[in-house]
């Protein structure tokens, strides 16, 4: 049965909604802004903050918005200087207890005391009492750190916990303005979903220990993407600046993580930073490369191997001969759809058939594993995608098949696009050692470096972060992730060490490389690089 | 402001200006020889030229009463440098009452413009410019000046002390 | 002599018990309620024009009719949690008449078919939950509880619920979280508790002395309840005269009995003393100067206009030995502990307005002090979930105003005596 819709105006706009939305859900839907705390979207409506106060026709007394339900014809402001007045004295009783922390503060640049007061406040504080006086960096379990003075009491965080993770972790101790957040005895704040509460917290209570004074967010800029954890495909925002990625947030996407994201879908922040990629193609210690000659110093020393040139030589070695050695691939369900048809297509049409491909799962058994909320057992972004292209080709070849061939020596040259994350792969210490006791040469395509072997010849790929694709998650939604800043600069997607091996050109990359403001006097130390 | 010169009558001759100028010269010479403690040149590096107390040198980290440093790497100072100088990284203190600290503090002098920002950003006078400006240096390296040449090098004598003292604030119950 | 609808027999010596409240004709307006139908007993509540006694004044016949139709099950609870510094008058009726509020629940129940009902009874009161546990006890084993009672098919149960001291469980949403089991906090309105109360079904919410007015409604009739009294506001009311009188206690008189007369029934005030101020409605209403008492009648409508209110009858008379400021930092020290935490302007502002006027009495006030206490309480007043807010800010707001000239006095001595060494700063 579909609502009735209603007219009203807001600020003089007209807007329609259908029955029973709140008025600040109205405000949202035309952009307006209105100063808010406690409400939230995702969660219900609690009416503590009392910032969200409108002047309603009609109705003498400032109403909040967020409880308010529009009705037909309604004219609503938020400009009139009462209201102004009534959020200006609002935000001041917020700060007369707030501590003076902005300094120590992590969400300085995005707190939302910080944006209310940029908009109504008075810059003279009436309060010349002494603050109260309650715990700062409090231990709330193994990622969050609460600090209760910063807290103006919203109980967002709980009303999460309350509704969304069910796990009733959070309360407010004490009463009045002794009021304090908490945890409960011997029950920390631990289900995979609590960082959201840092997301929600309009304030510096609830910070991440991850994320804890690593960097100042008006340094970081904000790109989206798709996080690579599991099949679900939550929609996120990454926080990045050209040292790294720092953080990552959850995106709005009502059809497929609505508000939340995961605890284990943030760390895929550290995959496409520096410090554990593999930053040049190696090779078995019988090749040397020459290194990169560019103008770009490079701050670990030395220029990286140039992965180009690797390409070329395995060409030499393993594609260009008249009879083609027997090979196999590899898959894993970690890249994307474009690339997995570049190379599977490459491969099918210069180096095997459709019987040689085969897809390396790593833990079918719980792939259909839910929790309930978000997590689901594939911890692969794209098995949906990779099956599509190989079911197109024609192309699904049980595992039992490739140890036999292993086994029997049939298998000359392996080619192994190898998992981006790792950590979701316990097995990949034994398929390597399995894959090297049979099989001479083997080309491993990886974001992070392997153990030291003497046949593997790895190339470094590009991650999520930096190429553009297409991941399909478990219901079959295809999902874009776009290419945002390339952090190693000899990494390669799968589409172009096809291109390479094929003997084509590759395109001239033009990468968007952020420009390194230099932070080094550079001159003083090479005086011959300009 | 420039002064516009009225074209004098005898400079149509071109050497009585010069005449007047010389002569300009050698009274100015006479005047020195005599009276050596009138004259205005400073016989640098034995006399030094004293600026006043806002003089912006190189920095000072200044210390908080116990010795540690009252810096809390808010980074205000490396946001509002105009030339990108400062470099720090924060790290958490055990002690809830601190909570904040910089583990790295550098300033790169060479790119430094000396104009001051950084004092004015600073919220809790954590940073100064001191009266020192005279830092040769042979190596690249001795231009990158760090946490201990900050706060704690030789001519501080010990380090200076902050204005802005926490326990103070909080005892005031601020 | 006033005619007393409620405490005609209270001086009996067994009238709490059920032999002794029936010998005095009790129970037999329950048998005459149930001849009638419901609707008929909403009606006859409506019409008498009875207004409810626990502070807000609101008509108990109205609020009986905001139950939605065809709703079932409904919930009658009964709120005695007295918390309203200055009013004793729910505990005389427990301790010395419990059977009077039990049939006056029960007739309440039948009119609005509640099978069950709670007394919400603060932890404190402990001699009074005695007393009504006994009391509910006898009317079970008599049938006056329980199924069937006096040969109706009317069933309905009832139970005491123990606070455990916090006045803001006295509002009437805060009495249902905290019945609930939830932390005792008040929840927004709308949804009103007649809609969705107690576990989410109707309920309806009322005062023991409403409760126990029911009864005389039903004893005497419409007419007879609306002769004693003013016409807005008639039937009589419990006004516990406590301060500076010489016999302080619970009055009951009728509605409209001039203050003045109400303090001289009380003893009036002792030798030589003259009269300040009097609060008349418990603390959350605003004072009123010696000159406005005179003109004051004991309703609703006459203290309105002097700017005060009725609220729950707690008179508190203070003569010239009493320091308004010292009052004043008593009452906001009280709204400070009690403010439940939940909304800002109410967290915040009772604590700040507490610390200020504690401040001013230690003599470290400064003038525009007082102009802060006015900005801070008029912008605390109708800007929160509940109108404890209200309570803490009006009673600043009147002291401030109509006594400015003892504020300010009392600034500058302490701050004289601070220059001048007396004080230490």
């Amino acid at each position: 049965m579909s609502k009735k819709i209603i007219k009203c105006e807001i600020n003089n706009q007209e807007v329609e909604v259908p029955e029973g939305t709140s008025i600040i859900e109205a405000f949202k839907e035309l952009d307006q802004s209105i100063a808010h705390y406690c409400w939230h979207p995702g969660l219900s409506v609690a009416g503590v903050c009392r910032l969200c106060m409108v002047d309603i026709e009609g109705i003498p007394k400032l109403q909040i918005a967020c409880n308010t339900e529009v009705k037909e014809g309604m004219k609503i402001s938020n400009q009139s200087e009462k209201v102004k007045e009534a959020v200006k004295w609002g935000l001041e009783f917020h700060l007369i207890n707030h501590p003076l922390d902005c300094p120590i503060c992590d969400q300085a640049g995005e707190c939302e005391l910080q944006e209310q007061y940029m908009n109504f406040g008075q810059y003279s504080p009436n309060m010349a009492e002494r603050k109260v006086k309650k715990r700062k960096v409090v231990d709330l379990g193994s990622k969050i750190v609460l600090d209760t003075e910063r807290c103006i009491l919203c109980s967002r965080c709980v009303r999460f916990t309350d509704e969304v993770s069910k796990t009733h972790e959070l309360g407010i101790f004490n009463r009045g303005d002794r009021s304090e957040i908490g945890i409960f005895k011997d029950k920390p704040l631990e289900n995979e979903y609590a960082v959201n509460t840092v997301d929600i917290c309009p304030v510096g209570a609830l910070t991440s220990k991850d994320f804890r004074f690593r960097q100042r967010v008006w340094y970081l800029k904000t790109a989206d993407s798709i996080c690579t954890g599991c099949s679900t495909g939550c929609n996120i925002k990454i926080d990045y600046n050209e040292e790294g990625l720092f953080r990552v947030q959850p995106r709005y996407n009502k059809e497929v993580n609505g508000y939340w994201m995961c605890d284990k879908g943030r760390e895929v922040y550290r995959l496409p930073n520096k410090e554990g990629r593999l930053l040049e193609a190696k090779a078995p210690s019988s090749y040397s490369f020459k290194r990169e000659d560019s103008l770009r110093p490079s701050r670990a020393g030395g220029n990286p191997v140039s992965s180009v040139e690797v390409l070329k030589k395995i060409r030499e070695l393993f594609v260009k001969k008249e009879k083609a050695p027997q090979s196999a691939l590899v898959l894993t369900a970690q890249y994307t759809v474009e690339e997995y048809e570049d190379l599977v297509s490459f491969f099918i049409k210069h180096l095997g058939t459709q019987q040689d491909i085969y897809y390396w799962r790593n833990n079918p058994e719980s792939f259909d594993d839910f929790d309930g909320v978000l997590l689901r057992g594939d911890k692969n972004p794209n098995t949906k995608g990779l099956l599509e292209v190989l079911t197109n080709q024609g192309a699904i070849h049980s595992w039992e098949s490739l140890q036999n061939r292993l086994k029997q020596k049939e298998i000359e040259v392996l080619w192994v696009a190898g998992p981006e994350n790792q950590k979701v792969y316990p097995d990949l210490k034994e398929k390597i050692d399995t894959f090297e006791s049979y099989c001479d040469n083997i080309i491993w395509w990886t974001a992070h470096p392997l153990s030291d072997s003497q046949k593997i010849w790895q190339i470094p790929t590009k991650t999520f972060f930096e190429k553009e694709g297409t991941l399909i998650n478990h219901t079959g939604r295809a999902q874009k992730v776009k290419a945002v800043h390339q952090l190693v600069s000899s990494a390669l997607s799968l589409s172009e060490s096809a291109t390479v091996l094929k003997g084509e050109e590759l395109k001239k990359q033009e990468p968007p490389f952020l420009v390194t403001p230099m932070k080094t006097n550079h001159f003083t130390y090479k005086k011959k690089v300009l | 402001m420039s002064r516009v010169q009225r074209k004098s009558r005898s400079g149509v001759w071109y050497l009585p200006p010069i005449f007047k100028g010389l002569f300009f010269t050698f009274k100015k010479m006479l005047a020195n020889l005599s009276k050596k403690n009138k004259m205005l040149t400073l016989n640098y590096p034995e006399e030094h030229y004293s600026y006043g107390p806002r003089f912006k040198g190189n920095h000072i980290l200044t210390v908080k009463k116990d010795g540690s440093l009252r810096c809390t790497a808010c980074m205000l100072c490396a946001t509002n440098c105009p030339a990108n100088c400062i470099k720090i990284i924060a790290s958490e203190h055990e002690s809830p009452e601190v909570e904040k600290y910089p583990i790295a503090y550098e300033i790169d002098i060479l790119r430094c413009v000396f104009c001051g920002f950084c004092e004015e950003a600073c919220p809790v006078d954590a940073i100064r410019m001191g009266p020192e400006w005279q830092a040769a240096g042979l190596n690249g390296d001795d231009f990158i000046y760090d946490i201990k040449y900050l706060s704690k090098r030789d001519s501080l004598k010990g380090g200076v002390l902050s204005h802005v003292d926490d326990k103070e604030r909080h005892k005031a119950g601020m | 002599m006033e005619k007393k609808l409620l405490s005609e027999h209270y001086h009996k010596k067994e009238y709490h018990t059920l032999a002794g409240y029936k010998s005095f004709g009790g129970y037999k307006d329950l048998e005459s309620a149930f001849s009638k139908r419901p609707e008929e007993i909403v009606q006859m509540v409506k019409d008498s024009g009875l207004r409810g006694r626990g502070g807000a004044g609101f008509p108990t016949g109205v609020k009986w009719g905001f139950l939605p139709d065809n709703s079932e099950p409904r919930y009658l609870l009964c709120n005695a949690d007295e918390g309203e510094p200055g009013t004793f008058k729910d505990r005389l009726i427990m301790e010395k008449a419990p059977h009077q509020l039990i049939e006056g629940m029960l007739i309440s129940a039948w009119g609005i078919q509640s099978h069950k009902s709670y007394i919400y009874i603060r932890g404190e009161y402990q001699n009074c939950i005695h007393v009504m546990e006994e009391a509910i006890k006898e009317a079970y084993s008599a049938g006056y509880l329980g199924k069937n009672i006096c040969g109706s098919d009317f069933q309905h149960d009832m139970d005491i619920y123990i606070g455990a001291g916090a006045y803001i469980c006295g509002e009437e949403t805060g009495m249902i979280s905290s019945l609930e089991g939830k932390k005792g906090q008040p929840k927004l309105k709308p949804p009103f508790p007649a809609v969705k109360g107690y576990l989410e079904k109707p309920t309806i919410v009322n005062n023991v002395e409403t409760l126990a007015a029911v009864v005389p409604i039903i004893r005497d009739g419409v007419e007879a309840f609306r002769s004693i009294g003013t016409e807005k506001s008639p039937g009589t009311k419990f006004f516990s005269v406590s301060g500076c009188v010489k016999k302080p206690g619970n009055y009951e008189v009728p509605l409209g009995y001039p203050l003045m007369d109400l303090i001289e029934l009380a003893g009036g005030l002792r030798e030589g003393r003259k009269l300040k101020a009097v609060i008349p409605g418990g603390t959350s209403a605003p004072v009123l100067t010696a000159e406005e008492c005179e003109k004051a009648d004991m309703d609703f409508e006459s203290l309105s206009d002097l700017g005060s209110m009725l609220g729950s009858g707690a008179v508190i008379v203070m003569d010239d030995s009493c320091s308004m400021v010292d009052m004043l930092s008593v009452i906001e020290n009280f709204y400070h502990h009690e403010s439940c935490g939940q909304c800002t302007p109410c967290r915040e502002g009772t604590g700040w307005l507490s610390k200020v006027i504690n401040n001013i009495l230690k003599g470290q006030g400064r003038i525009q002090d007082l102009n802060l206490i006015q900005g801070i309480s008029e912008n605390m007043m109708g800007r929160t979930i509940c109108a404890l807010s209200d309570a803490a800010a009006l009673p600043a707001i009147s002291f401030v105003t109509k006594f400015r000239e003892e504020f300010e006095t009392h600034i500058r001595e302490t701050l004289a005596q601070r220059k001048s060494g007396a004080l230490s700063a």
